[in-house]
């Protein structure tokens, strides 16, 4: 009985690859930065910390040939350091976050400028630890939103040269996010299983968080894509009387690759 | 198409900034923070009103003609560190590169009832130590454990072995004079090896917002019995004005147990727990953040009172005896 199970399972696997047997086209891009944080956490610290960070980026986008609808992943890792003004204390930001978007597309100019609007999933994981408190020395930071995000794709020829601009607008709507009440301790949530307030709906207006990117890609042959550009992420909440933002901008560079997937006949 | 962009254009336009508001980097911007830090988290305002008559709003007019001009930094140490014993909390502490501010009256204004030349006698030098516990048994079976903090992560191996090693004793001792806190978790696994079914122990609250009094609800704490090995004959806790904080909160909890007394002087107190913030010059400022009350509701803050009020006699101390030790020795063997 076991076994009919998994033979089902593997031919509706592949009845599924048949029916979507359509040539798709694919990019991906990997991209690190480096640039300048600026954290605050009124749970931590009524101080803002300035400091340096990096980030890497991968973008993978992919679209089936002749279709209007496309999916693209984004993996984006932060690790940041930063001071407070006097520059006696220090906090260290930590966070990952996936992006994942459906768009609609429309090529304008010719099929020089590629419009896509739709939404995406951002998932959020991280935290803020201050290297100086003993007694509430962290922040967890842990998110999801939903976002409408659109981005507009330029390609122009320049010393005979192929250029693509790129820019990428994801902005706030709706999301729950996690957060200790105003003066609860992790002790108290975790240690003791006071549930208090922990998972927050949000909003466009209690968690603001919106991010752009803006990317110059150089086609310096079929195989090899240089990409340079800027990202800007502004990650920002104010629940529970408690305010937090976490702004990173990065000074991106990487590479990006294009193919497509030809499926056999 | 016009439909997206105008959804991205308002969604754009709605998007504001979360800042909070920040003082300036001088002796009156750093006065109006810490002011500001503690008035909108400290968690004792309404209590300490009722007990002693503090009042915030006065304390910012008394201080705030002593935090302008031109002063040094050792100046507006002493103008903050003067403001912040207005509260009377051994939790409330201000660290600079050069000194740490504190309140530490709660222990220096009353006898030690302690002393190390004293215990050594009693200890001598062959006794075990685990977990940052030292522990023997004494002449008349009464085992004798001192906890002097509660900094250590304690094991639960090491608690076996302690209680099998006090296996035939008649009572047990825990003596934790002195003991200025550490981790809750430390003086919770040590109290379960002390309970037998689940206890109603005390209450927690948390802030809820600036206001001084915006509190959650009572969430009641309970202690599960430990699921290894417990002791269940006679305790006495030694207790003097320096039990503090995890250890105020240990006392509080074996108070709950029927075979449990507690002999000497009263706790230091420290019920709330603490948060730090920091300052526009980098100075860390500590403070009480979430109180917590006895199983009858009632503050701890300023300790807890002994079963048996006992001090050490000079006349002990002159023949080497502890008479906290003694009284408790004699109340076990009884």
């Amino acid at each position: 009985m076991k076994n009919n199970w998994i033979w089902f399972v593997f031919l509706m696997f592949l009845v599924s690859k048949a029916g979507t047997a359509v040539a798709q086209e694919s990019s991906s891009a990997h991209i690190i930065g480096i640039g300048g944080t600026n954290i605050l956490d009124t749970y931590i610290s009524q101080e803002k910390y300035k400091g340096t960070g990096l980030t890497y980026l991968y973008i993978r986008e992919r679209a089936k040939s002749g279709k209007h609808w496309s999916n693209v992943f984004e993996h984006e890792l932060d690790l940041s350091r930063a001071d407070d003004r006097s520059k006696t204390t220090s906090e260290i930001e930590a966070s990952y976050n996936l992006y994942w978007g459906r768009y609609r597309s429309w090529n304008l100019l010719n099929d020089h400028l590629r419009l896509q609007a739709g939404g995406l999933v951002n998932g959020t994981l991280g935290f803020i630890y201050n290297m100086t408190s003993s007694n509430n020395p962290a922040q967890a930071r842990v998110a999801i939103n939903l976002m409408p995000s659109a981005i507009a794709t330029y390609d122009f020829r320049l010393w005979k040269k192929r250029f693509d601009v790129r820019y990428e607008l994801n902005l706030p709507l709706l999301g729950v996010m996690f957060s200790p009440n105003y003066g609860q301790s992790y002790y108290e949530i975790f240690s003791l299983g006071n549930y208090d307030h922990n998972i927050v709906p949000t909003t466009f207006i209690s968690a603001p968080t919106f991010r752009q990117q803006i990317t110059i890609d150089w086609r310096a042959n079929d195989s090899f894509t240089l990409r340079v550009g800027y990202l800007g992420n502004y990650q920002q909440a104010a629940v529970n009387n408690l305010k937090q933002h976490v702004y990173t901008h990065r000074v991106l560079i990487g590479f990006v690759k294009h193919f497509e997937i030809t499926p056999r006949p | 198409m016009k439909h997206i962009l105008l959804i991205f254009i308002t969604l754009f336009t709605l998007t504001a900034c979360v800042e909070e508001e920040e003082f300036p980097n001088t002796a009156q911007g750093n006065f109006e923070a810490l002011w500001k830090i503690i008035d909108e988290h400290y968690c004792f305002f309404d209590y300490k009103q009722q007990a002693y008559g503090l009042d915030w709003n006065a304390v910012y007019n008394k201080y705030k003609v002593r935090a302008k001009g031109n002063i040094d930094s050792y100046q507006l140490f002493e103008v903050f560190t003067d403001m912040l014993s207005e509260l009377r909390d051994g939790h409330v502490n201000l660290y600079t590169s050069f000194d740490n501010g504190r309140y530490w009256k709660w222990h220096e204004n009353y006898p030690t009832n302690f002393s190390d030349t004293l215990q050594r006698r009693y200890l001598g030098t062959d006794y075990h130590i685990t977990s940052g516990m030292q522990y023997r048994i004494l002449d008349d079976q009464i085992g004798y454990l001192y906890v002097g903090s509660f900094t250590y992560d304690i094991g639960e191996g090491s608690l076996d072995e302690i209680i099998k090693h006090f296996a035939f004793c008649n009572g047990l001792i825990i003596d934790i004079r002195s003991n200025g806190g550490g981790n809750l978790t430390s003086a919770e696994t040590l109290a379960a090896r002390f309970c037998h079914e689940k206890t109603l122990t005390g209450y927690l609250q948390h802030k809820t917002g600036k206001g001084h009094s915006d509190f959650s609800e009572m969430e009641p704490q309970y202690m599960e019995p430990s699921s290894r090995l417990r002791w269940y004959k006679p305790i006495a806790i030694l207790t003097n004005r320096g039990v503090f904080s995890a250890a105020n909160d240990f006392v509080k909890t074996m108070k709950c147990f029927p075979m449990v007394v507690t002999v000497g002087d009263q706790t230091g107190g420290g019920s709330g727990l603490p948060f730090t913030s920091t300052l526009p010059n980098g100075w860390t400022v500590r403070f009480s953040a979430c109180p917590s009350y006895d199983r009858n509701c009632q503050q701890v803050e300023f300790g807890i009172a002994p079963d048996y009020e006992v001090n050490q006699t000079d006349d002990d101390f002159r023949q080497g005896i502890d008479t906290l030790i003694e009284f408790a020795r004699k109340l076990l063997v009884k």
